[in-house]
């Protein structure tokens, strides 16, 4: 009982020693859940909200159009058919929205739910005569809402509802299955993502049909015995598998689309996402782990001395050891609470699969299992954190263990022998270096670390800027916002933040770490007679020479990790990698100097009392 | 070998407070003390007695909260913090306790700093600390790092090191504080001869034995200077007589 | 000087009195000048009386020629000597009724009395330190004057306790 109060009293004494330590370690470690969290809640985000929707919607297993109604019935009656709905008429117009324009396609209804394919009405009401329904997604690039009027080729609607479906791609994938109409949308100018689909009752979707622009596709949504028989199906009544892309003059007397297809292109909507968002988290997930990886190193040569004192005054290796893990543990376990609940809030973001789906989860499915492996690592982490000073613990004498303070290896002679003549600031920084290569070595991971982040996210930016350079699109493309670009967009907004945030903490680390352990040097140096100036310029020196080749190894670290990760990637221009450096370099050195002015106000009576306590 | 007649240090109602309100801490509180060129002086007391921070406002490496400090003609108390740098560097050698020699930096790399931070040219600053090691008798251990040297030569390393700009005044805070009774004799012995080198020393201490170096001893207590002596002028009686060898 | 440190410089061999004089300087250095020649004599004079020593060689005309001997009585005393374990006693009881006297009768401030002796102890301590300094390391001399410097220091301490409880006695009064 005394035992267990000792362990949890010296864990949380060594906590609030080094508070500054255990929150960025707990930041650290909660970036780290909160990125695989976000990966996991990723796995399989659009197969089940396509198959929600479908459920909700009654989804066809089979949609087929045909250019007359009298082709129905042979195929309503086709052997596996178990329900049906439709012919419904299917008008080609155009629609106008406060200033915006798109083509439609505009599939006429009966205000009574159909057997098959019920869209889901999401927002308002189904349709009745003068009020259109609208599919999810299209609305929002329309930018319209329930109560709104809009234009369909020169005739006044309102918006009554907002609906999905599990019959179409949505937009901007419509045309992704040929059809009569998208052919007729394409022929009047329309790209792919001006395209979208509403829903009007019967009579008006044939009031839409014009002599220009007849009536020439009419839907039909069938229900097999068994859903996995559509393709085989469809093969059937293919009549002649042309070309999947045929030209107006060329009409096919009909066309199927089997679930699966429309399932696919849904996923076309959230392909692209994943392109970015999987190596993104992969990428924020090792910076994680890389900068935990170096605070947990920073921790350990700490340790190194505390398992000394800890020794001396009677504590068992064993008793070393269960306060450094109740310490980890208290600090993962908390780190991989607020790295859950930061991704599970983060996620949604990321991978909400677009409007088209009813799934659109609010967040992404997080099972228990899922949520246990993300601890599961926090853990892993504090047990690798407690494993080697345990082991030292165990084996080293006491003696040497408190002689740690003491022991710093010789090296660097070359150094030393460059600062002979330099001025002091320079002579003070290069010493600090070459005398400490262990703590100059952990200022060098760290701004790997830090550096390899900054060079992603740099190259992220060039290769979305590229791609959607090459797709021709801005987001203003004829007047419409393309979803897919605006979540690559919000995604790579979201990665930048974390990204960034991940490699300013990791500087702000580096260099407070590195300013406090020269407080004595330091404030040694002012007592001799050192001006304030040249003690934070010599710290500059320190970390700006540490950092150096750190930052230098985390562009080629940056470049590899973003080949690895995205197959097309590019490389980010040569000014925007030296743009990077010098960057990060200037940014070190502010960092550093923040902290060592600030010392720098501090008695120095203070500083030296302080540090022989 | 002493001209008391010259005031090196001077201070007028010097005073320095920790914290506020309840818990105010009068460190050093009204202090008056005159240190004549070439004296050695020293200052005991109980530990937290104000004396450490009394020493840390005449190196400069505190401001008092009021009061006067001069130091030879110049008024020190309200010198920027460059310029008081630059005092510490030429004017005053500072030795701790705690020795605060710099761990990463060699005997003779530490003994050299304060002669490079005036701007000495590297050749110079490197005889000068060969020279100070050998004066300390340490010169066998220069190239050794503080953490192989004992406490006695680590003070002796702190001691040239204090001395490397040739200061006009030596400023120890318990010097002999780490030390057993020999390396404590050595520090002594470096200290004797320094003041007879003319050196002017201001010794604070809670150990008697530094009365063997000092010319003056003035005692503090609660921040204040409660009384003073001098103790050049020898005690009644021979030192046969101190050790008992002759009859009384 | 006691009779039995003078016999026992003998003890190393037959000696002269100007030997064993340097003998006595050696090991004692500075404090050495306590100890005049004449002293010396003296005590072997008394020794010879007392059949400690014998002179060797009959006829020395002066003084410091005489070569002295132990006798086997010499030799016991020296032996019992080296055995006994007094030790000189500090008379701290003396100053101790000094101040107890003196707040009683209201004669003078213990305090005062105090300060008067430490700083004569200081003084002491002061001449002792030097001379201590001024010895090479490792000798004789130097062991008999840390000796000295220890007790000096212990003295001191006794009088700041001293100084510390007479202080609280005035403050309750």
């Amino acid at each position: 009982m005394g035992r267990a109060f000792l362990v949890c009293r010296l864990a949380a004494r060594d906590v609030r020693h080094h508070l500054a330590e255990a929150v960025l370690l707990v930041v650290a470690i909660a970036a780290a859940t909160a990125t695989l969290t976000m990966a996991l809640a990723l796995d399989g985000v659009t197969s089940q909200p396509y198959q929600q929707t479908r459920n909700a919607t009654r989804g066809p297993d089979l949609v087929v159009y045909i250019t007359s109604p009298s082709q129905a019935a042979a195929l309503i009656h086709a052997r596996g058919v178990v329900a049906s709905s439709g012919p419904f008429p299917v008008a080609s117009a155009t629609i106008e929205a406060d200033g915006r324009t798109g083509g439609l396609f505009a599939e006429g209804r009966s205000e009574a739910p159909a057997a098959v394919d019920q869209p889901d009405v999401t927002a308002g009401s189904w349709v009745r005569p003068g009020g259109v329904v609208l599919e999810r997604t299209f609305a929002q690039a329309l930018d319209v809402g329930v109560g709104a009027g809009v234009t369909i080729s020169g005739r006044r609607f309102t918006v009554v509802g907002i609906a999905v479906t599990a019959a179409q791609a949505p937009y901007p994938n419509l045309c992704y299955l040929t059809t009569n109409t998208c052919g007729n949308l394409q022929t009047d100018g329309f790209g792919s993502e001006q395209l979208g689909v509403a829903w009007t009752t019967e009579a008006d979707a044939r009031a839409l049909a014009s002599a220009t622009v007849p009536l020439d596709d009419f839907a039909l949504n069938l229900k097999l015995q068994d859903p996995a028989d559509a393709p085989a199906f469809a093969a059937e009544h293919t009549p002649a598998p042309g070309p999947i892309i045929s030209s107006p003059a060329d009409q096919p007397e009909l066309v199927i689309s089997t679930w699966e297809g429309i399932a696919a292109a849904d996923a076309l909507l959230v392909q692209d996402a994943q392109s970015v968002l999987i190596p993104g988290s992969l990428l924020l997930a090792l910076l994680a782990v890389a900068s935990v990886a170096v605070l947990v190193g920073r921790r350990l040569s700490e340790y190194a001395r505390r398992v000394g004192l800890l020794k001396a005054v009677g504590g068992t290796p064993a008793l070393v050891a269960a306060t450094f893990l109740v310490e980890n543990v208290a600090l993962a376990v908390s780190a991989a609470v607020v790295g859950l609940a930061a991704g599970r809030l983060i996620a949604p973001l990321l991978t909400d699969p677009g409007a088209a789906l009813i799934g659109a989860p609010a967040a992404p499915s997080l099972s228990a299992l899922k949520a246990a492996e993300v601890l599961g690592v926090a853990l892993v982490v504090a047990l690798a954190a407690t494993l080697v000073p345990a082991i030292r613990a165990a084996r080293a004498s006491t003696v040497r263990s408190l002689a740690e303070i003491g022991r710093q290896p010789r090296r660097g002679a070359v150094l030393i022998r460059l600062s002979r003549r330099l001025p002091v600031p320079m002579l003070f920084g290069l010493r600090l270096v070459a005398r400490r290569p262990r703590r100059a070595l952990l200022s060098t991971a760290n701004m790997a670390v830090t550096v390899t982040g900054l060079v992603v996210v740099v190259a992220f930016h060039t290769s979305v800027a590229k791609r959607l350079s090459t797709a021709g699109l801005g987001p203003t493309a004829g007047g419409l916002s393309d979803p897919v670009i605006n979540r690559d967009l919000q995604m790579l907004g979201v990665l930048t933040v974390m990204l960034v945030t991940l490699a300013l903490l990791n500087a702000v680390f580096t260099t407070w770490a590195m300013v406090a352990d020269a407080q004595r040097a330091s404030a040694v140096l002012r007592a001799l007679g050192a001006r304030a100036r040249q003690v934070s310029l010599g710290l500059v020196v320190a970390q700006v020479v540490a950092a150096l080749p750190g930052t230098l190894a985390g562009v080629g670290l940056g470049i590899l990790a973003f080949r690895a990760a995205v197959s097309d990637g590019g490389t980010p221009s040569v000014l925007w990698l030296v743009l990077t450096v010098l960057g990060s370099l200037a940014a070190v050195a502010a960092l550093t100097a923040v902290p060592a002015r600030l010392g720098a106000r501090r008695s120095i009576a203070d500083a030296l009392a302080s540090e022989a306590a | 070998m002493n001209q008391p007649s010259e005031i090196l240090v001077r201070a007028r109602g010097l005073r320095r407070d920790y914290g506020r309100g309840e818990s105010l801490v009068r460190a050093v509180d009204d202090v008056d003390l005159e240190v004549a060129a070439g004296e050695a002086l020293a200052v005991m007391g109980p530990s937290g007695c104000g004396k450490s921070t009394l020493l840390h406002l005449l190196g400069g490496l505190d401001r008092p909260g009021a009061g006067e400090l001069w130091l030879g003609d110049q008024r020190v108390d309200k010198l920027s913090e460059r310029a008081l740098a630059e005092l510490r560097c030429h004017r005053i050698g500072f030795v701790f306790q705690a020795f605060h020699l710099m761990d990463e930096l060699t005997a003779q790399e530490n003994v050299e700093l304060p002669a490079l931070l005036a701007g000495r040219s590297p050749r110079r600053a490197r005889r000068r600390a060969e020279e100070l090691l050998d004066q300390a008798g340490v010169a066998d251990r220069a190239r050794h790092l503080p953490g192989r040297l004992s406490g006695g030569q680590r003070q002796r390393v702190a001691i040239a090191r204090a001395l490397a700009n040739d200061p006009q005044i030596l400023l120890a805070d318990e010097p002999t504080g780490n030390l057993d009774s020999a390396a404590a004799l050595d520090v002594l012995r470096l200290f004797e001869a320094l003041h007879q080198g003319g050196l002017t020393l201001v010794i604070v201490t809670h150990d008697d034995r530094i009365a063997g170096t000092a010319d003056r001893l003035v005692s503090m207590r609660d921040g204040a200077l409660v009384g003073e002596r001098r103790l050049t002028g020898g005690a009644r009686g021979s030192l046969a007589q101190f050790a008992g060898l002759r009859g009384e | 000087m006691q009779q039995e440190v003078v016999l026992a410089m003998l003890a190393k061999e037959p000696s002269q009195g100007h030997q064993l004089r340097a003998r006595l300087d050696r090991a004692l250095g500075p404090l050495g000048e306590g100890v005049n020649a004449g002293q010396i004599y003296v005590t072997l004079g008394r020794l010879e009386k007392a059949g400690l020593v014998a002179r060797e060689g009959s006829s020395a005309a002066r003084a410091d020629w005489k070569v002295y001997a132990l006798t086997p009585a010499g030799q016991e005393r020296v032996a019992e000597w080296l055995a006994e374990v007094d030790w000189p006693r500090p008379d701290l009881a003396e100053f101790h009724l000094k101040l107890v006297a003196a707040a009683q009768a209201g004669l003078a401030d213990p305090l005062g009395i105090v300060d008067a002796q430490r700083g004569e102890l200081l003084h002491r301590l002061r001449e002792v330190e030097r001379a201590a300094m001024a010895e090479p390391d490792g000798s004789d001399a130097g062991l008999l004057l840390e000796g000295i410097l220890l007790r000096l220091q212990a003295d001191l301490r006794w009088l700041e306790a001293c100084e510390r409880a007479w202080t609280s006695r005035r403050r309750k009064r």
